[in-house]
């Protein structure tokens, strides 16, 4: 099982910040191909914090290796949870959660 | 398998790809399939947001002059606009959209991704704003391609 994605949210005037790091080969056609490896890359990814979508981004091949992302939002508390989820092409779907600090 | 296995277990997979994956969520991947593989930046543009005319202005794009290391170049967008959509493309790599992003209640315009790029070429991010695309675009320099190539 692949690692969880890291999770970083803080809070700052209203404003919280969150930077989540995945954890994801991300491998383009051309990559896999030279590597004999399946292509898979993250296809959709989402944010929600108490059940509303905060974040969310259709993605192509072209993100780096163990994509990282850093977006703001209003409209949450401390101590709230950052659910943060992604899925790949094979459909594979990871969740992870964080709090807000 | 009998033929009433066989209903039922096409019953359950309707019901799957019918069921809300997320709450009010879009995923541009279904929705948009031609969009992904358009070669062009206009094209790609056509496929999402159903137009190609921008206008320049109004969203910050913030990506390096070069990139030494074409497998993570930094980009950051950012815009005061009320936009409901906003979309990275490029010019390098064989295909030309990069993300998709939907702007949610109390979303804030300012996303910072990393990319990869194969060669030099020119990123852009688009803006959607009350019918209207606001764009910005950048020359970014790599050095070593980051696609595998």
């Amino acid at each position: 099982m692949a690692k969880k994605t890291r999770i970083k949210a803080k809070l700052k005037k209203d404003i919280i910040t969150v930077k989540a790091l995945a954890n994801h080969p991300m491998l383009t056609y051309r990559e896999a191909k030279s590597a004999k490896k399946e292509v898979n890359f993250i296809t959709y990814m989402t944010a929600t914090v108490n059940d509303k979508v905060v974040y969310e981004v259709s993605t192509s091949q072209f993100l780096s290796k163990n994509p990282y992302i850093k977006f703001k939002f209003k409209g949450a508390q401390k101590g709230d949870m950052v659910v943060v989820s992604w899925n790949d092409l094979k459909g594979t779907t990871q969740t992870s959660t964080g709090k807000i600090k | 398998m009998n033929r009433r296995n066989f209903f039922s277990l096409g019953l359950g997979v309707v019901a799957i790809s019918m069921a809300p994956s997320t709450l009010s969520a879009i995923n541009f991947r279904d929705t948009m399939p031609k969009a992904w593989t358009a070669s062009k930046v206009e094209e790609g543009m056509q496929e999402v947001f159903g137009s190609s005319t921008t206008v320049n202005g109004k969203v910050k794009l913030k990506a390096p002059d070069i990139a030494e290391n074409g497998a993570v170049i930094p980009l950051t967008v950012s815009s005061k606009l009320a936009g409901s959509k906003v979309a990275i493309f490029q010019d390098a790599n064989p295909e030309s959209t990069v993300a998709v992003f939907t702007v949610p209640e109390n979303g804030i315009i300012d996303y910072s991704i990393r990319i990869k790029m194969q060669k030099t070429g020119n990123v852009y991010a688009v803006v959607e704003s009350d019918g209207k695309l606001y764009a910005a675009s950048k020359t970014v320099k790599v050095t070593i391609g980051g696609c595998g190539g």
